[in-house]
């Protein structure tokens, strides 16, 4: 006749954490109303929304705002979760207080930091119910996949998939942008007579044409695409391997490129004009000349990026 | 301007006129063998097999095609493609290609020459080159004064220099590396056959310009039908032809010649390129092909008041007709833009987005940023494909603003077009090839002295002759691959052939029943439906970007998730690269984030790409590799008895200098045997088990095949559950 008092204590035990349960959601409630959609956590906090036996869920920003962690990412990304748990707000209460967004700073909750072994901030994790109806089986938490960038719209997507309902986040419409592109109209329609001269020259478009075709052949579109820094991490300019770059790159080659073609140009259009035998043969030399040294300087980078590359010229 | 050198004055007219011929019959001949041979180094080096991806479906359908007659091809449904949806190939494929091989095949044979049909594809590419020279001087011989000889020293006639200038453009566009890498002998592709459609087309939409012809309009429109019928990159005249259109109207330029060319070439090729089953009704339901139209509609407008102007004189009816027009040019605007909105058209494309927004694809749709041909263009492959045509870019453009005729405008736009959709995409770098030499090309004239004028011909040769060089080697190191054999050099230097890819196929096709579905990553289902001819779960089609995420859950989850999946697709192979053992990096190992990603896309809560990373962000392989990434179905295939090759030292994987020691002992899949491993072990096939007859699960059931009593776990508690 053990059996009975132990299930008593069993039963007792769990009505106890069943209402501390309920008072910890109480709190969270109360918690979240105060910061205005956000629970700024601490350790203690932290422990609360993330107890083991819960019945909401919660996606908890790791941060580390403070400007002597230096941590720019975290600045970039803080006012995208700001703007996606302000958009929580606006659900109905009942949805509402089935999950919770909370901030913890690394200076406040050192503790958290170590518990998960996270070495790095920002970090998004979403802690689902464990109790509850909506309970799936899976409990363990989830990380944010950074790899949609920081932006809010995909971030808001992506933890609608843990939310009661999907999170109700609209993009702000971006007044400076319209602005800055109505402005510019403006300004385009306003001068447009003072520059027309200079937008029926010829030479203007073919200015345009060369410096555009220039700069995509250099590999603009490359580091545009993929972000590419604008020089290495140990100060190198130009980066090893057929098909990495870096943004000094394209600066360099788009002018060795141009002065090479410059160089044609002198040599095809202004040179037949000169008037002396003499003058013609400098410039032919000149130009001449650097061709061949450009051109040298430009078969010494294309070995840097291709090592198997077989020939050489000057240099 | 006088001739630099005096022509000689005891020559009749036409000996000169002749000789020119002669010279130039003989130049465009070597050219065009110079062309062809570069492209064959592919053969020499290896033989006469199709390449790649790609081409093995096409290779596929032509035999369809040949074998069975043209409606059965038209109406081919492919069953073992896509298993279990299957793929209407009629519908969804550009036949221009196939057709041709067939016309070929179906000519040869009439003459009693019983060629292989491979043989035909293999060769088909490097065959075309000859009319492409061709073609390529007759666009030449157009853009006159686009760019002109490297006429050093002697001149004969005006029009000879002309056609020069056409023949050093047909040099350049024969031998130069970035259009060689879709026309080598055995890439089988729809680009090799459209490229050359492509120059055609706009050569005759040039010359109708100019002439204000319709019957050369129409023979854009006939050509820009054959394009249509090869290649999805037709969009690409379906929108330059329009911006030509509509900046010779901005520039005011609009004439009865223009008028003539465009509305003969839109009416009949868009009448034409609807025929095309896979395009059918696009053309008029597609905001790609808006353009085409609204300027279509904008020249009738322009035309008319054209007309009403030159009739009517009253400057007051004048005005009301300006602004009537401009105003039903916009109500035509506002129309498109509504009617894209209710959706009565189809809005662009993700295909089309990812062009200008560039970041686009990587959010919305990581299949097509996975595709290696959709990368952005770094500067060395520009330098490797072009060489120092890139650097003659400004002069031919400053040649073309001296001149600025309507053609002049075509070739500026599109060189600034070209050049811009060559670096967001390496693939677009064949549109970008046939207008660098176009555009290039200098004239030095009116050059004094003997010195100087040795100097300029002494470098104009050398850097021809580097160019030459440059070439040949770009061709034969890097597109003369088949990749479906690979090439090492052994100890020695001489060469050795690795063929694990069609071991391997073989071994299927040898050791399978006909209907063994074989699974493995997208990249490889072309080859296997060509070489193994078993049913594939996906192939390089990649229509259905689910079916493609399922197979990319299959592979990056537990066997316990992957098993049902294997089992409801009735897989019974599944086939895996692996290039650790010998260090061939394009294995699925290192595709594997892509399939994650493609997963992540469909399931993204059960897949999460940070999971298959290390804590400190590094992606892994060895022991310290994710519990995740461990478990994966796809880690366990890639390195099942991988150990066992190094007999107790740590194992090492090639491509990332990976080091294993105790991890690998004990893997093993549950749910797979090994079927099959080639000789470097580049393709290992595994046979999905079945499930048990007795119903155990067959972690139990292995373990009682191996005469293991498998360890009982933890007795449940029996206590009764307490509320």
């Amino acid at each position: 006749m053990l059996l009975r008092p132990l299930l008593a204590l069993v039963s007792l035990s769990l009505l106890a954490r069943a209402a501390s349960s309920d008072e910890t959601h109480q709190k969270l409630v109360s918690l979240a109303a105060a910061g205005g959609g956000l629970i700024k956590l601490d350790s203690n906090s932290f422990e609360l929304l993330t107890a083991p036996n819960r019945d909401w869920s919660a996606s908890i920003e790791f941060t580390a705002l403070d400007p002597r962690r230096r941590c720019a990412p975290c600045k970039e990304f803080n006012p995208s979760w700001q703007a996606v748990s302000k958009a929580w707000t606006k659900t109905p209460k009942e949805q509402r207080d089935k999950h919770f967004f909370g901030t913890l700073d690394f200076d406040d909750g050192q503790a958290a930091f170590q518990k998960l072994g996270l070495a790095s901030a920002p970090v998004v994790i979403v802690y689902p119910p464990t109790e509850g109806p909506r309970s799936k089986g899976r409990t363990e938490p989830s990380r944010y996949d950074f790899s949609h960038g920081f932006e809010a719209e995909p971030l808001a997507e992506h933890l609608s998939y843990h939310t009661p309902i999907p999170i109700p986040y609209t993009k702000p419409f971006d007044w400076a942008r319209w602005t800055t592109v109505a402005a510019g109209f403006l300004a385009v329609a306003v001068a447009l007579r003072f520059i027309a001269p200079i937008l029926q020259s010829r030479w203007t478009w073919a200015l345009i044409t060369i410096v555009t075709s220039l700069v995509m052949t250099s590999g603009y579109m490359f580091t545009r695409i993929r972000g590419s820094p604008f020089m290495g991490n140990d100060g190198s300019w130009i980066a090893g391997g057929y098909q990495s770059q870096y943004g000094q790159e394209v600066q360099v080659i788009a002018v060795v490129y141009g002065t090479l073609g410059f160089a044609f140009i002198m040599l095809t259009t202004v040179i037949p004009y000169q008037a002396t035998a003499q003058r013609q043969r400098f410039q032919i030399y000149l130009w001449t000349t650097i061709i061949m040294l450009v051109y040298s300087i430009l078969i010494v980078l294309f070995k840097v990026k291709n090592r198997g590359y077989p020939f050489k010229l000057l240099l | 301007m006088s001739a630099a050198i005096p022509l000689p004055s005891d020559l009749s007219p036409v000996t000169v006129a002749n000789t020119a011929s002669l010279l130039r019959i003989i130049a465009l001949a070597l050219i065009s063998g110079a062309a062809i041979a570069s492209r064959l180094f592919a053969v020499i080096n290896f033989e006469s097999i199709i390449h790649e991806f790609d081409p093995w479906f096409n290779y596929r359908a032509t035999r369809v095609l040949t074998s069975k007659g043209f409606y059965e091809f038209w109406n081919w449904f492919d069953r073992t493609a896509w298993y279990p949806l299957g793929r209407v190939v009629g519908g969804t494929v550009y036949p221009g290609l196939m057709a041709t091989s067939g016309v070929i095949y179906n000519f040869l044979h009439a003459l009693n020459l019983p060629v292989d049909i491979r043989n035909i594809c293999v060769m088909l590419a490097p065959r075309l080159q000859c009319p492409d020279g061709l073609g390529d001087l007759h666009v030449r011989v157009f853009f006159n004064h686009t760019s002109c000889l490297h006429n050093f020293g002697f001149r004969f006639t005006k029009e000879m220099k002309d056609e020069s200038a056409g023949l050093l453009a047909a040099a350049f566009i024969g031998i130069v590396p970035g259009y060689i890498s879709r026309s080598v002998a055995g890439s089988y592709d729809n680009e090799a056959i459209a490229i050359f459609l492509l120059m055609f087309t706009f050569f005759c939409w040039i010359k109708a310009l100019k002439l204000g012809s319709a019957l050369f309009g129409t023979l854009a429109a006939v050509f820009y039908f054959y394009m249509v019928a090869a290649w999805g990159g037709y969009v690409f005249i379906t929108n330059m032809i329009p911006l030509h259109g509509l900046v010779l109207i901005l520039m005011g330029r609009f004439s009865s010649r223009l008028y003539v060319a465009y509305s003969s070439w839109y009416a009949i090729g868009t009448l034409a390129s609807m025929q095309v089953p896979f395009v059918g009704f696009q053309p008029v339901s597609t905001s790609e092909h808006m353009a085409a139209l609204g300027v279509f509609g904008l020249l009738q407008i322009v035309a008319f008041t054209q007309l009403v102007r030159s009739h009517v004189s009253s400057k007051q009816f004048q005005d009301l007709l300006f602004w009537a027009l401009i105003s039903v040019g916009l109500l035509g605007f506002l129309a498109v833009v509504g009617l894209t909105y209710i959706g009565v058209i189809a809005p662009w494309t993700g295909r089309f987005y990812s062009l200008w927004d560039t970041g686009y694809a990587k959010i919305h749709i990581p299949i097509i940023a996975s595709v290696s041909e959709h990368q952005p263009t770094a500067w060395p492959s520009f330098f490797g494909d072009l060489q120092f045509l890139i650097f003659l870019f400004p002069a031919g453009v400053v040649h073309c603003f001296q001149q600025l005729r309507d053609e002049h405008v075509f070739v500026i736009i599109y060189a600034v077009m070209a050049s811009y959709f060559a670096g967001v995409m390496v693939r677009l770098m064949l549109a970008l090839t046939p207008v660098a030499p176009v555009r290039n090309g200098a004239r030095v004239r009116g050059i004094f002295s003997l010195d100087t004028r040795l100097t300029i011909v002494g470098t104009a040769f050398f850097m021809l002759a580097f160019f030459v060089h440059h070439c040949t080697w770009a061709t034969a190191g890097a597109y003369s691959s088949p990749s479906v054999v690979l090439a090492a050099a052994n100890p020695d230097g001489s060469l050795h052939i690795i063929d694990d890819f069609r071991e391997a196929y073989h071994w299927l096709r040898q050791n399978t029943p006909e209907t063994a579905v074989v699974m493995s990553w997208w990249d490889y289902g072309y080859q296997i439906a060509g070489m193994a001819d078993r049913p594939t779960l996906v192939d390089n089609n990649t229509w259905n970007n689910t079916h493609i995420a399922t197979v990319g859950k299959a592979m990056s989850s537990s066997e316990e998730v992957a098993y049902p999946i294997l089992r409801k697709h009735d897989v019974d192979y599944v086939l895996v690269i692996f290039g650790g053992y010998l260090g061939f990096s394009g294995d699925d190992i290192n595709k594997f984030l892509w399939m994650v990603r493609i997963a992540q896309g469909v399931w993204p809560e059960e897949i999460q790409e940070p999971n298959y990373f290390t804590p400190q962000g590094e992606y892994r392989v060895d022991e310290r590799a994710s519990t995740t990434m461990q478990n994966s179905l796809m880690y366990k295939m890639s390195y099942y008895r991988f150990a066992e090759l190094f007999g107790g030292k740590p194992a090492t994987d090639k491509v990332s200098i990976a080091f294993f020691i105790l991890l690998l002992a004990n893997m093993r899949a549950v749910s797979l045997d090994e079927a099959y491993t080639t000789e470097n072990w580049i393709v290992r096939i595994y046979q999905v088990k079945k499930e048990d007859v007795l119903g155990r699960d067959l972690k139990s059931a292995n373990a009682f095949s191996q005469g293991r009593k498998r360890k009982r776990s933890r007795p449940m508690s029996r206590r009764p559950p307490v509320v």
